[in-house]
């Protein structure tokens, strides 16, 4: 999990194409959508939820409070945005044995192909030149043994970082020390992928470096949530 | 002094669990860190290790405590061992290589034990946000300090500082006493490691670092110094090494571990590990490891010397068949073709399905 | 990003995201690594602009976490195959002149672990083979890293030309990639021409 979050956050933070990002802030693959005839079951993978506090250094105190109630509202927030949709979103149950370890295997490349979407396709100054137009990834066909073992057509992965400014560092606004750049107050980053568990293709991909919505609460939630969700692939239905 | 001081004042059992939001972020953080580390393709699952680690835990702390411990054998050529605030215990697996006997891994664990319970990690974070030193908490970042991945969390986010690493070795030496271990094994521990690192030295023709406070060590206190209060500290005491009960319980990854180091192209500290190991006499396996080691030193004569602990590893006993690989391949280079043959197909005869066979029998037909 | 796992990554040691991108296009011949081995790739790449080593060269299908094709070309004795991390402190392998085929693929197995800090490397067939008519050596492997853990699969096909080791590899991840790609690479390392003119004058 933690060269994932090494990597992105890096990334994210550091890139002259920053700027760029909110725009191609999420990708859906060409012709995807949801089938209409039935709603999806939406496996959703333990989300990587960190909540904590920067100190007036920026370092991160994590707060395991902040951080069950974000989990817990995030959720919910997901449920009601997935229900609204008409999808079903359940979570991906905890498996054992084999299974548990194809698993590990899976969440793995899951975050290596998403990393390599967001930096080729989401970072216009790192494109491909031979994969310049589509947005197409995949983790490949095998990850059908995944969906049958969860029950799910499409996998869900989340994942967010959220560091909320203490009172001292709101203050100091220490330049560069964090990350390298000029900093705020607060780091708050997060992506989201949909997986199609019978092809294994990446269908849809979100991630942004300046989140909005305090997932401490739950309409913050709902916000990120919502945020986090831009771009989600729809089925005909309008939304709330 | 200041350690042992916060150390009392938190010394409540940690058995109720993490007391303060703070220390409840550390557990969360832990925990999440857990939960990766139990799929990891590094964890060494081998229920027979497993259970032997887990047993002398068991026996240096007591039964009760060490069941707020879970012991994690992780697959990494150095040393090192580390425990986290919230009980998750890892072993790298060239400390298994380096310790020599149940004594030394015993004292490791007690040492890593008495961090947990100091709740020094807690301790280590109060003091860093104290100082907004930042530099001593990357780790805690996104950004990281080197290739901690899922594992390798022992070195910098807990980097105790030295007073804390005394107290915890002080405090090993009170539980070696209890649980009738030797407990002068602990500088033993020390001793050895600053030998091997002066043979690293040695053999890169530089000056050693073996007291040098930098890296791994910066935070520790130096090899020398710990080996000295830790002869003190045990000085009169006796007890048990149970170096026999050690070499049966890691025998069947001796080969593994071996292999794992000889690979790091630090043949100065792989001689010398041998060497210890072979304080009781050069076995078949330590004479073939050798001959690996030679073979690829690459110093005058090191062929030669290879080509001989090859033949008296096959002499002496049962080897594996790449002993006669090596033989074959040192034979080789020094020119001897005849034997050289020979030797390679004893290989292919032994090892059948070798993955390598296609390449050999090229070589012995050429 | 770089950091995110493989060898080409971790060698690469580039700051996030400036790493550009070439094409390299399909049918015509092209030098690699700086040096005068050529591949001609039957299907397009990507060539980073940041190269593994002062004598190599990276491609990729997918981004060099998924498929890694890395190019090291005249590799002389005495010199690293790779580029070291730390040159004191965690010496590489070195080439050497009167290296066996079996003493690259301890080289390349040895340089892999160390740079990559991993114990899970094992090397799986080796097997005689050509490369630009030189005669070499073809090896399989797996690996996996603690940073991602991800468990890769790799192929490589090395020589010793005029005295100097040239080497392709071949890394991606053993779900899906390593399959998928494992033919566009092969492809690419059956092509390659040394011409034997051009081998003792290079540099």
């Amino acid at each position: 999990m933690k060269g994932w979050l090494i990597s992105v956050t890096l990334m994210l933070a550091t890139s002259p194409a920053a700027a760029q990002w909110s725009s191609e802030g999420s990708a859906t693959k060409p012709g995807f959508s949801f089938p209409p005839d039935r709603p999806a079951r939406i496996l959703l993978f333990r989300p990587d939820v960190k909540v904590g506090a920067q100190t007036t250094a920026g370092m991160n105190e994590p707060s395991a409070e902040w951080t069950a109630t974000a989990r817990d509202h995030i959720a919910h927030a997901l449920d009601a945005a997935q229900l609204a949709q008409g999808n079903t979103v359940v979570p991906m149950p905890e498996l054992g044995g084999t299974d548990a370890a194809l698993l590990a295997d899976y969440r793995a490349l899951f975050r290596t192909v998403a990393n390599a979407a967001i930096e080729h396709r989401l970072f216009p100054g790192a494109r491909l030149p031979t994969r310049k137009a589509a947005f197409d990834w995949t983790l490949g066909p095998g990850i059908e043994r995944l969906g049958a073992a969860g029950g799910g057509d499409y996998g869900l992965f989340l994942y967010t970082y959220d560091s909320y400014g203490s009172t001292g560092r709101k203050a100091a606004q220490v330049v560069g020390l964090l990350l390298g750049v000029g900093m705020t107050a607060g780091v708050h980053v997060g992506y989201a992928g949909l997986v199609d568990l019978r092809t294994g293709d990446l269908v849809w991909l979100s991630a942004d470096v300046a989140m909005g919505g305090d997932v401490r609460e739950p309409e913050g939630a709902t916000k990120r949530v919502a945020q986090l969700l831009a771009g989600f692939p729809g089925r005909v239905v309008p939304s709330r | 002094m200041k350690a042992l001081l916060l150390l009392a004042a938190l010394a409540q059992a940690v058995a109720a669990g993490p007391q303060t939001s703070e220390e409840r972020g550390l557990w969360m953080e832990m925990d999440e860190a857990e939960r990766e580390l139990k799929d990891s393709n590094f964890v060494v699952r081998d229920s027979a290790l497993q259970t032997y680690v887990e047993g002398v835990l068991c026996r240096t702390v007591g039964t009760a405590r060490c069941a707020q411990a879970r012991v994690y054998l992780v697959r990494t050529p150095y040393f090192n061992a580390s425990m986290a605030p919230n009980g998750m215990m890892q072993v790298w697996t060239g400390l298994l290589l380096r310790v020599r006997n149940e004594a030394q891994l015993a004292a490791v664990l007690a040492h890593e034990f008495a961090h947990f319970e100091g709740r020094h990690s807690l301790i280590q974070f109060r003091e860093a946000r104290a100082k907004t030193d930042a530099m001593a908490w990357l780790s805690f970042l996104p950004m990281g300090v080197g290739a901690i991945g899922s594992v390798g969390l022992a070195g910098g986010i807990f980097a105790n500082s030295r007073e804390m690493e005394r107290a915890a070795d002080l405090a090993s030496i009170g539980h070696l006493k209890s649980a009738g271990y030797a407990p002068g094994e602990a500088a033993r521990i020390w001793e050895g490691l600053r030998a091997e690192q002066d043979a690293t030295a040695a053999a890169r023709g530089r000056k050693s670092r073996r007291d040098r406070n930098g890296g791994f060590f910066a935070t520790h206190p130096n090899s020398g110094n710990r080996a000295a209060y830790l002869t003190q500290a045990a000085a009169g005491a006796g007890g048990d090494d149970g170096a026999a009960a050690y070499r049966a319980a890691i025998a069947p990854w001796w080969a593994r571990l071996i292999d794992d180091q000889i690979k790091l192209n630090d043949p100065g500290a792989t001689d010398f590990l041998l060497g210890n190991l072979a304080r009781d006499g050069w076995t078949a396996a330590l004479l073939y490891a050798r001959g690996e080691l030679y073979r690829a030193w690459g110093r005058p004569g090191d062929l030669e010397q290879a080509v001989a602990f090859y033949r008296e590893a096959i002499a002496a006993g049962v080897v594996p068949a790449e002993a006669h690989r090596g033989l074959g391949l040192a034979l080789t280079r020094i020119g001897d073709e005849a034997e050289a043959r020979a030797a390679l197909g004893d290989y292919l005869r032994l090892k059948p399905d070798a993955g390598d066979r296609a390449i050999i029998a090229a070589m012995i037909a050429s | 990003m770089k950091r995110a796992t493989l060898l080409a990554a971790a060698l690469l040691c580039a700051t996030p995201a400036s790493a550009g991108w070439k094409l390299v296009p399909a049918g015509t011949p092209i030098a690699v690594a700086k040096s005068s081995m050529s591949v001609r790739p039957g299907e397009a790449w990507n060539r980073s602009t940041e190269r593994p080593s002062k004598r190599g060269e990276t491609w990729t299908l997918d981004g060099v976490a998924l498929s890694d094709l890395s190019f090291y070309a005249a590799v002389p004795p005495g010199e690293a195959i790779f580029r070291e991390r730390d040159k004191k402190d965690e010496p590489l392998p070195r080439v050497a002149a009167g290296m066996l085929p079996t003493d690259i693929v301890a080289a390349v197995e040895g340089s892999y672990r160390i740079l990559l800090r991993t114990s899970l490397f094992e090397v799986e067939e080796v097997a005689p083979a050509t490369l630009g008519g030189h005669k070499g050596v073809r090896f399989t492997y797996r690996f996996t890293t603690q940073d991602d853990e991800v468990r890769r699969r790799g192929e490589a096909l090395a020589a010793l030309v005029g005295g100097r080791l040239y080497l392709m590899t071949f890394d991606a991840p053993a779900i899906h990639y390593f399959d998928a790609r494992i033919a566009a690479a092969r492809a690419v390392m059956d092509s390659a021409v040394i011409p034997a003119a051009s081998v003792e004058v290079t540099r």
